[in-house]
Parts: structure tokens; sequence; C-alpha cells
């Protein structure tokens, strides 16, 4: 069996949160892209959570090779962290970011996948937390002719059959599909687990496959973009709050209530 | 019908008569339609919901279509797409808009697959640029907004339309035609076997909301959320870090990647005001902010505000709630 975790590079997105908290958040010349050079890369929260869905299939004792790609500029460091936590297998796509349309990021993975052995299973985040999206998994889904199943906070393997947790606006439900699918990631999952320092240094060595767009072959169609970025802008937030003013717990208590009634709001 | 319409599909009724955000979405539909010269059309599959005639006339819809077919009764993704994309090759629309809820998250991006065509999730509107629809977007949780230009021939978009106002006119009902499309083939891939259950009022449709963040300090602590909640007549909402650390359920995670909620008054305590909170609760009609620190990002979405801790106030305000 083989297991194939998409992984991206994002934005530290808590670190473009205190930016914008800030007021500090800005877009430069090109009206694209964020200035804050100081912003880390790092994996998105949501695909390390996917390669933990994976590393927990293997404790169960499913017997996979996991591999791990990453399509962008240097997707390294990603995959060393990736390589030290157990993939038998790292695959960076090397590709322009500023040029990637989600299509076209499917279609690079779903090619890769291709000819790389195919996949019974494969596990992303359930959205990239830079662009939100949560396109991809359900265009490789169907590049690959796979089920999909999104927003998982457990994966079972028994035999060729996914059993999942899905977490629903109504509560958790239960599903079953047939391999091979492609399997979103959530939060719900619980904190991924850190390599060991020993893998850590044993990783450094590890050198990613290097793919190009050219060695997979695509088709003008597939790469025609479909989407592409013309701005990016930081919308305003009004911020016009009435301070209520009290000595006391009780009185600011009163006074809030009050506002609300009066208002008719309760 | 004209093809190149802008279609808005739908499924499910949820809340008078109508399925959630509809409205919201037609509104959207309608401006784009118009921009575009051609004419808005609405995709019911399945059941149709009973005020959607009435509705359908009131959004200036030409056509208000419906696929009727047993495999649609409680509709599930694979007969939702496969449906979609059978619609979309026949009647050559010129965009599918749906309404961003977990079930469209999962369908629409597959429709845009499998006709080849650009989707863009997340939508807050949408523009004409000569030919070519622009769509702003929200991205990073909310901190920034990204414009795409999206080519092709049917884009396929998804708007969180929780901070549209729709407007209705007062066109004359429309009357539904039956459209027959053959999903003999389709076979659910995935089976639901144990179905969420559906534990009382959803935060989605509740019109007070209190929520609990971090600073609430410990899980003992969010008890008094529920009493405020209950107090006020409204639901306990939280923030994402309650979830994580297992003192509330995932249903009452407020936000990006919990419920996108609207309700009137919107009451948060500890919150801080990340963004990817304020995605689930900036529609609120009025928001009250209880934030021990005066410069938390959360007073800037709100209405009122009271810088004080939180486990001082709860009390207070639970007092105050429930003396008339
Ligand atoms: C991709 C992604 C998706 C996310 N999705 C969501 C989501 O759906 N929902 C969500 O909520 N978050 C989400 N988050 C997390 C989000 O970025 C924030 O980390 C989170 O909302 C912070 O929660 P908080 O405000 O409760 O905690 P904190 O940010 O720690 O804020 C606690 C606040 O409490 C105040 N405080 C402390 N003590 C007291 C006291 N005694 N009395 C009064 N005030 C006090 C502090 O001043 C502070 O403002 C997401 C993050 C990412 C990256
Ligand atoms: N460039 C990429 N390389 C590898 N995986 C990706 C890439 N972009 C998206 N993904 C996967 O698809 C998921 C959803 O991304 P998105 O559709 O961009 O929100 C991510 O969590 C990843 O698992």
């Amino acid at each position: 069996m083989r297991i194939v975790v998409c992984v991206k590079e994002v934005l530290d997105p808590d670190a473009v949160n205190n930016y914008a908290v800030a007021g500090r958040l800005e877009i430069g010349d090109d009206g694209k892209t964020l200035t804050q050079t100081a912003i880390p890369r790092l994996m998105n929260g949501f695909d390390e959570q996917a390669i933990e869905a994976a590393l927990r299939l293997r404790d169960a004792g499913a017997d996979f090779t996991l591999a791990v790609v990453s399509a962008g500029e240097s997707p390294e460091k990603l995959l060393k962290h990736a390589a030290a936590l157990g993939a038998d297998e790292v695959v960076a796509i090397q590709v322009d970011p500023g040029s990637l349309d989600y299509h076209l990021v499917a279609a690079l993975i779903s090619a890769q996948i291709e000819a790389s052995g195919g996949a019974d299973v494969v596990l992303c985040g359930r959205q990239a937390s830079d662009d939100d999206q949560g396109v991809v998994p359900a265009l490789i889904a169907e590049r690959l002719d796979m089920s999909l199943v999104t927003i998982a906070k457990a994966v079972e393997l028994e035999g060729t059959t996914l059993r999942i947790t899905r977490v629903t606006p109504d509560g958790d439900e239960r599903v079953e599909t047939a391999c091979p699918a492609v399997v979103t990631i959530t939060n719900e999952l619980g904190d991924p687990r850190y390599p060991t320092a020993a893998a850590k240094v044993k990783a450094r060595r590890v050198k990613p496959t290097t793919v190009t767009p050219d060695d997979l072959k695509l088709d003008a169609d597939d790469l025609a973009p479909r989407v592409s970025v013309t701005r990016q802008f930081v919308p305003e937030v009004q911020g016009n709050c009435e301070m209520l003013q009290g000595d006391s717990p009780a009185a600011l208590a009163d006074a809030l209530i009050e506002k609300l009634r009066a208002d008719s709001i309760i | 019908m004209s093809q190149n319409a802008v279609i808005v599909c739908t499924w499910g009724e949820d809340q008078d008569g109508l399925p959630v955000g509809a409205e919201e979405v037609l509104h959207i539909g309608r401006g784009l339609a118009a921009d575009l010269g051609t004419d808005l059309a609405w995709l019911v599959l399945g059941a149709l919901p009973s005020a959607a005639p009435e509705t359908a006339g009131r959004y200036g819809v030409a056509n208000l279509l419906q696929v009727e077919d047993a495999k649609l009764e409680s509709p599930q993704p694979d007969a939702l797409v496969a449906a979609l994309a059978a619609v979309a090759g026949e009647r050559s629309p010129r965009a599918l808009l749906f309404h961003q809820t977990q079930a469209s998250r999962a369908v629409a991006p597959r429709v845009a697959g499998r006709l080849g065509d650009a989707v863009v999730m997340n939508g807050v509107s949408a523009d004409l640029s000569g030919e070519c629809i622009v769509v702003t977007a929200s991205a990073y949780g909310g901190d920034t907004r990204v414009v795409y230009e999206v080519s092709g021939r049917c884009p396929v978009i998804a708007f969180i339309a929780n901070a549209v106002v729709p407007e209705p006119g007062d066109g004359a009902a429309v009357a539904a035609e039956a459209l027959s499309v053959d999903l003999t083939g389709v076979e659910e891939r995935v089976k639901i076997v144990e179905p969420a259950r559906f534990e009382g009022p959803r935060l989605d449709d509740a019109e007070i909301i209190v929520s609990g963040g971090r600073g609430l300090g410990s899980s003992d602590n969010y008890k008094l959320i529920e009493q405020l909640a209950a107090a006020l007549g409204g639901l306990p909402g939280a923030s994402r870090p309650l979830v994580d650390d297992g003192w509330v359920d995932s249903s009452q995670q407020v936000g990006l990647t919990g419920r996108i909620t609207r309700p009137n008054l919107y009451v948060a305590i500890g919150i801080s005001g990340a963004s990817q909170h304020m995605a689930g609760c900036s529609a609120a009609k009025t928001l009250v902010a209880i934030n021990r620190d005066a410069e938390a990002a959360i007073f800037q979405y709100a209405k009122y505000g009271i810088v004080g801790d939180a486990l001082e106030l709860l009390p207070e305000l639970i007092r105050a709630a429930g003396a008339r």
C-alpha cells in the first residue's frame, strides 16, 4: 500500500495575524505579496496533521510506503521534517509559486502520484492557511478518480477500507470508503508529533527527489492558468467601539445590559 | 432557456422554506448576470424549497430549474457533482455560484475539476473587468482579501455570503421547470455509517451567542459562559483554543474553521479577536467585547466594549441579564 501526503509551505498565519492586529500588515509594490520578510515560512498546520494521521495509521499496524510531496519554490525544509518523521520518499515539485493556480498544483501533484506508483490514500490538509481555498484535494480526487472525504479528525484503515470520523456542523459523522481516496485533515485530529533528535540528524542527509513540470509531461490544457491573483489588500476594520464605563464590575454589567435593552437587542 | 446564464446552485431547505444563503447568493448572482448582460438562473437539486418560486421572482430569476431524482432525495456529494456537471454540460452556463457551506466546499471544487474550469472559494463579491469575472475572496483567515481574475468558460465560485444584505425586488413567482439528468450510473463512494447527531439548536442559526476564549483561564469557568448565554436566551460558543484543549465540543467553535454565524448579538469574552475567529462572527449585528486588554483587536469590531476581568464581570452580567 502507498500513502501520499501533500504538504504546502505557507507564511506563519499567527505571525500574519499579529501584524494585522497591530495594523502593520502591508502589501508590496507588486500589489500582491505581503512585504513582511520577517514572517517565518512553515508547513501548513493542517498538513502537519495529515502527516500525523498517516503516522497514526502506521502505529496502528498498517503496512505502507509513505511519500510526502510538496509543490513550491523550495520545499526542502518541510520535506526534511517529513523525512525525520518517517516518510519513506520525499518529493519536491519545483515551480515558481507566483504562477501557481490550483488546477496546476493539482495537475502537478496528480501527475507525480501517477508517475511514481499511484496512491491508495492521499492525505491533505483541509485548507492552506494562506489562501484558505481548500480546493486542491478535491481537484486531485477528480483527476485521479478517487473518492473524497473532507474535514476528517480520525482515520482508520482496515484492509483497503477507510473508516473516517468527520467533523460536521451537526457533530461528528462516521463514514466509510474504499481506497483509493483523498482525505482532508482538520485540526481536531490533535497535535502532531515531533521527530526524535536522532531522526532529525539522519534526515539532514535526505535529499528530496526533485521533479519539474517538464518531467511530468503535462499538456497545454493542464498548464493553462485558470485563476490568477491580480491584487491583494488589507481590508479596513471600522472601529467605532463605545467603551462602557463604571466603577465596579456590577456597574459595568448593568451599563451593558441597559444598553442592549435600550437598543432592543435583548 | 438561453445559454450562458449565471446559475445559482442550491440543495436542501433549512430556514423559512429556503436553503441558508440562497437569497444572498441570488443577490450576488443578479448583479453579476446584469454586468454580463445575461440571464440569472437558479438550479435546485432535489426537492424544491417551498419558498423557491416566489423568491426566484423577487431576484429576477429567468429560469428556475429543478433536477428531481431519487438519488437527490437526501443529496450526497457524488450525485450532486454528477448532476451539476451534467446540467453544466447541457446548458453551458457562464458561471456556477454557490453559498459556501461545509457541504458545498466538498462539491463545488469537484464540479470545477470535472468541468476543467476555474474555482474560487471564500468569495465576498464578484465583478466584471472587461470580459473577465473577478472575484474578491477572503484569505489568511480574513487578514487580507485576494482579487482573483478567473478565466475559462464556466468558473465555479462559492461565496461566504454572511455579510451580504440581500435586496429582494417584487417580480412575479417563477414556475419551476423540470430537468432530467441521468444519474443511473452514480454510486455514492462514501457511505455514512453513523450520521452526525443533530444536538439541539445550531450556532449557525442562533440570534444571540455568548462566546468564551482563552481569557477564561480554565475549563471550569466556561460554565459562566453557558449561564450568561442561557440568561440572555442564546447559545454558548467558543474560540478554537477551547476546542483544541477539549473544554468544549468542536460544534461550538466559531470561526474560519468552525461555525460561521450571523447573530443579532455576539458577546465575545476573553477572546483576542484573531481574524480566524472574526471570520465566524464579524457579521453579527451587534458585537460586544469584554477583554482585560484595552488594546485587544476584538474592540475594533465591537459596538460596545468593556475593559475588565471576565471572571469578575461574568457573575454580574448573569445577574443583570436575569434581573428585569
Ligand atoms: C488556519 C487557522 C484556522 C483557525 N481557525 C479558527 C477558528 O475557526 N476559530 C477560532 O477561534 N480560532 C481559529 N484559529 C486560531 C486563531 O488564530 C487564534 O489563535 C484564536 O482565535 C485565539 O483564541 P483566543 O482569542 O481565545 O485566545 P488568545 O488569542 O490567547 O486571547 C485571549 C484573550 O483573552 C484576554 N484575557 C486574558 N485574561 C482575561 C481575563 N481574565 N478577563 C478578560 N480577558 C482576558 C487577553 O487579553 C486576550 O485578548 C485558527 C488559526 C489558524 C492558523
Ligand atoms: N503547493 C502545494 N504542494 C503540496 N500540497 C499542496 C499544495 N497546495 C495545496 N496542497 C494541499 O492541498 C491542501 C489544500 O490547499 P488549498 O486548496 O490551497 O487550500 C493543503 O492543505 C495541502 O495538503
